[in-house]
């Protein structure tokens, strides 16, 4: 099987590089022939073309279409090769395989199923082919629908097979996923990673790559946009749903991470600011500015060549956080490698920055703006707003993830930031960026008026102070958020206004809905909910990018209640009390198991609240067989208000009592609806819209004869 | 060794696939500076269609509607007083390679 696995990688790479180099041949000639074409054409009155320059230049044309097509059929045969290879490595997995180094170090025979799946991606390899089989398949799909527009697709599949090259010579001479074990084949693998062993880690590796991968297609089109000079932004037309898409994939994916985190880890926490967290935020936070900052290229043709840059940065974030996660060259709680396939990335992330500069400098001209900002009060300046803030704190999490390995170059020793230095910016800029939210979609293009400020913003305004006032004055015994005194701590601060902000961006998005549904139900007759489905209907990427507000409206909310988060530990005996919060614990007793896979410790507690029992929690303590690993798995009461989270630590070593931790979180489940908002959000926009049924009067001044030209479409 | 068949199989279907191109390309629509422009006006058309609804909607007062529609038709003139000059220029339209 090995052997079959090898050889479709070696067919892969040959094939990719096939479509790379005739991809490059065909359009260099295609353009060459045209410019022929052109040029014969162009003789002007009186010139005739000579048969043999017209018939030269259509057989160089003719040719150079032919080996086109062969590149871009090599792209799709690119695909069956790197996805034969991954379901011979799987087919290695569940056949206990141990003479194959990769299937030996991450299985072992009592592993279940999934997580046999699972070992496609759990180790480096595997995870490099699973990032390549997913790059050829969104090539594929890319290839499938040329005739969208051939001459653009042919150049974004240029690009592409240019980063598919780079993921085969990684496999093939440097990370083989095939390699076979020398000497006396062990019976039994040395298991799977503890921590990978949990149902969600069977879907958030592929949820976070197709999301990093998928950023490779935006940025193909638009560095083949950018190579073409393509005239006009329909590649961006092409790429939104790809965009959306990717993005959808990522935010799930950053968000599955998180939720990970928490029921994996046992710190009580979903976020910590981990190096590989941070490389999946970083290509998150400037793939959200290019999906707000691209409406402006289309709508005004502004931010052109800041968009480029977007695009390119988020490509290029993802290929450092794959670099990241799987090198191991900064300290990371799950970096789950330790390699020396940093040198392949420098240089691949080097190169893609000098091409990416070349034609950037190349053909700036092409992407000057067509319009000027009017108006510091407007869309685009709100656009502009958080565009600098999403790069900010991208730019933030990037120099504090960087800092370790900086401060070793500059200093000689390792310098790690923290929660707090992340904080310090991350917070003010959430809090900003919230405003924004709430304030960008009333703001006209070009310009707004004073009074159309006011005429907007009154009434969210208002309904937020009042929140705000009222969450103020409500005792704290009511639970969280409640009696937020925001001069008592500054998280309370922070949280309050958070809060407030929340309530200004639903009341906004509340009242775009209101207001459009009004005009459909006055036209159509209809009521008012048919009304904003319709409404809904005829614009899917506005109010389903409302609804993605909403939810990140119901993110910040789970976020804020971290100021309200206490934590207690203690060990406990038999009949031992703990009380945190509104809960009280008892210790009934602890019990252990013992599965093929693992062995486990049970603690039992019943869990009162307002002297009533409420329930019965059982964290756990696993101990991995194969890997010799101890790993805990929490136990998590989830309400609105809070999660009680209690964690097994295991026995104090001078005495063998137990010792469980406590944390009651606030809030916590709030984030994890807010991200099903935000998908189904993300859903809705990739919806098409229906045909609005208005008219709109066609211009009236037609009579200009001698107009200026418009910007150039080159 | 049963491997060696089955790999020389795949390398012939993939050759076979990428190779052999029978019947005619589809190649599409050359994009012309007429196109592109009439991209730019659709794109022109959409934001009055939402300036007007806005202002239906009650979020733009009259002052700013008015100034705002004029600078989008004055645009939109200008984009289709050059659509029409490069129109005349080359009436036959260019149909799609096939």
């Amino acid at each position: 099987m090995a052997e079959i696995g090898s050889f479709a990688l070696l067919l892969a790479l040959a094939l990719s590089a096939y479509s790379f180099l005739a991809g490059i041949v065909a359009l260099i000639f295609q353009n060459r022939a045209s410019s022929q074409l052109v040029g014969v054409t162009a003789g002007g009155p009186g010139v005739t073309p000579s048969v043999g320059e017209s018939s030269l230049a259509t057989m160089l044309r003719q040719g150079s279409e032919r080996i086109g097509e062969t590149a871009r059929r090599a792209g799709i045969a690119t695909f069956a090769a790197v996805l034969l290879a991954s379901v011979v490595l799987v087919i290695c997995a569940f056949r206990n395989d141990f003479s194959i180094a990769y299937i030996l170090h991450h299985s072992n025979r009592d592993l279940p199923g999934p997580y046999k799946f699972a070992v496609l991606w759990s180790g480096q390899e595997g995870s490099l082919l699973f990032w390549s089989l997913l790059l050829a398949a969104y090539g594929f799909v890319l290839r499938l629908r040329y005739k969208t527009d051939p001459r653009l697709f042919a150049y974004a599949s240029v690009v592409l097979s240019g980063v598919q090259i780079f993921f085969l010579l990684l496999l093939n001479f440097a990370a083989h996923p095939f390699a076979i074990v020398t000497g006396t084949i062990p019976a039994d693998g040395n298991g799977l990673n503890p921590l990978l062993q949990y149902p969600e880690m069977v879907i958030h590796p592929p949820m976070l790559y197709l999301g990093y991968v998928g950023f490779t297609v935006p940025f193909a089109f638009a560095l083949g946009a950018l190579i073409m000079k393509y005239p006009g932004e329909k590649w961006i037309h092409i790429t939104r749903r790809w965009t959306m898409v990717t993005w959808a994939f990522l935010t799930c994916g950053v968000f599955l991470g998180a939720h990970w985190a928490y029921s994996v880890l046992g710190w009580g926490g979903y976020w910590g600011w981990d190096p590989v967290e941070n490389a999946s935020l970083m290509p998150w936070l400037t793939g959200t500015a290019f999906l707000h900052s691209v409406m402006m290229q289309e709508k005004r043709g502004m931010l052109k060549m800041w968009n480029m840059w977007l695009v390119f940065a988020t490509f290029w974030l993802a290929i450092l956080g794959t670099f990241l996660t799987r090198s191991g060259i900064i300290s990371s709680v799950h970096a789950f490698a330790q390699s020396s396939i940093g040198d392949w990335f420098a240089w691949f992330l080097a190169i893609t920055l000098i091409v990416f500069l070349f034609f950037f400098f190349k053909n700036k001209s092409h992407l000057r703006s067509e319009h000027k900002l009017e108006s510091l009060v407007s869309r685009e300046s709100s656009f502009l707003f958080n565009n600098l803030l999403f790069v900010l704190l991208c730019f933030t999490v990037l120099w504090g993830t960087w800092f370790p390995k900086i401060s070793e170059l500059v200093q000689g020793n390792k310098v790690t930031v923290g929660a707090p230095f992340y904080n310090r910016v991350a917070i003010p800029v959430a809090l900003l960026l919230l405003i924004l939210t709430a304030v960008g979609p009333l703001l006209a293009w070009r310009k707004t008026s004073l009074e159309s400020l006011k005429r907007n913003f009154m009434w969210p305004t208002v309904g937020a102070v009042v929140v705000a006032v009222f969450l103020m004055i409500t005792p704290q015994s009511w639970g969280s958020p409640f009696g937020l005194k925001p001069w008592q701590d500054i998280s309370y601060f922070y949280s309050l206004m958070a809060i407030a902000l929340s309530v200004l961006v639903t009341l906004t998005v509340a009242s775009e809905f209101y207001r459009g549904g009004r005009v459909i139900s006055k036209h159509t007759g209809q009521g008012m909910f048919a009304s904003m489905v319709q409404l809904t209907h005829r614009n899917t990427r506005r109010y389903g990018g409302y609804i993605v507000h909403f939810g990140v409206v119901m993110v910040i909310i789970g976020f804020a209640g971290a100021a309200f988060n206490q934590d207690k530990e203690m060990e406990m005996g038999y009949g031992d009390k703990m009380t945190i919060g509104p809960y009280t614990l008892i210790c009934r007793s602890y019990t252990d198991d013992d599965a093929p896979n693992y062995a486990s410790e049970w603690a039992v507690l019943d869990v009162y609240k307002g002297g009533k029992q409420i329930d019965t929690m059982t964290p756990v303590r696993r101990f991995y067989k194969a890997s010799q690993q101890t790993s805990t798995m929490p136990d998590i009461r989830s309400s609105l208000n809070e999660d009680l989270y209690l964690v097994f630590e295991g026995l104090n070593q001078d005495n063998g009592h137990p010792i469980l931790k406590a944390h009651l979180n606030a809030l916590v489940m709030w984030i994890w609806m807010g991200v099903w908002i935000m998908l189904g959000g993300t859903i809705l926009a990739l919806i098409p819209n229906a045909p609005a049924p208005v008219r709109v009067p066609a211009p009236a001044r037609l009579e200009r004869t001698q107009a200026a030209p418009v910007v150039t479409g080159d | 060794m049963t491997w060696i068949p089955l790999c020389l199989m795949l390398a012939i279907a993939c050759l076979y696939y990428v190779f052999y191109l029978p019947g005619r390309l589809f190649l599409g629509p050359e994009k012309t500076r007429a196109g592109y422009l009439r991209e730019r006006k659709d794109a022109v058309y959409e934001n009055l269609r939402d300036l007007n609804f806005e202002y239906k909607a009650g979020k733009v007062p009259d002052a700013d509607y008015a100034s705002l529609k004029s600078s989008l038709q004055d645009e939109a003139a200008t984009l289709l007083a050059e659509i029409s000059r490069l129109e005349s220029l080359a009436p036959a339209s260019r149909k799609p390679r096939v």
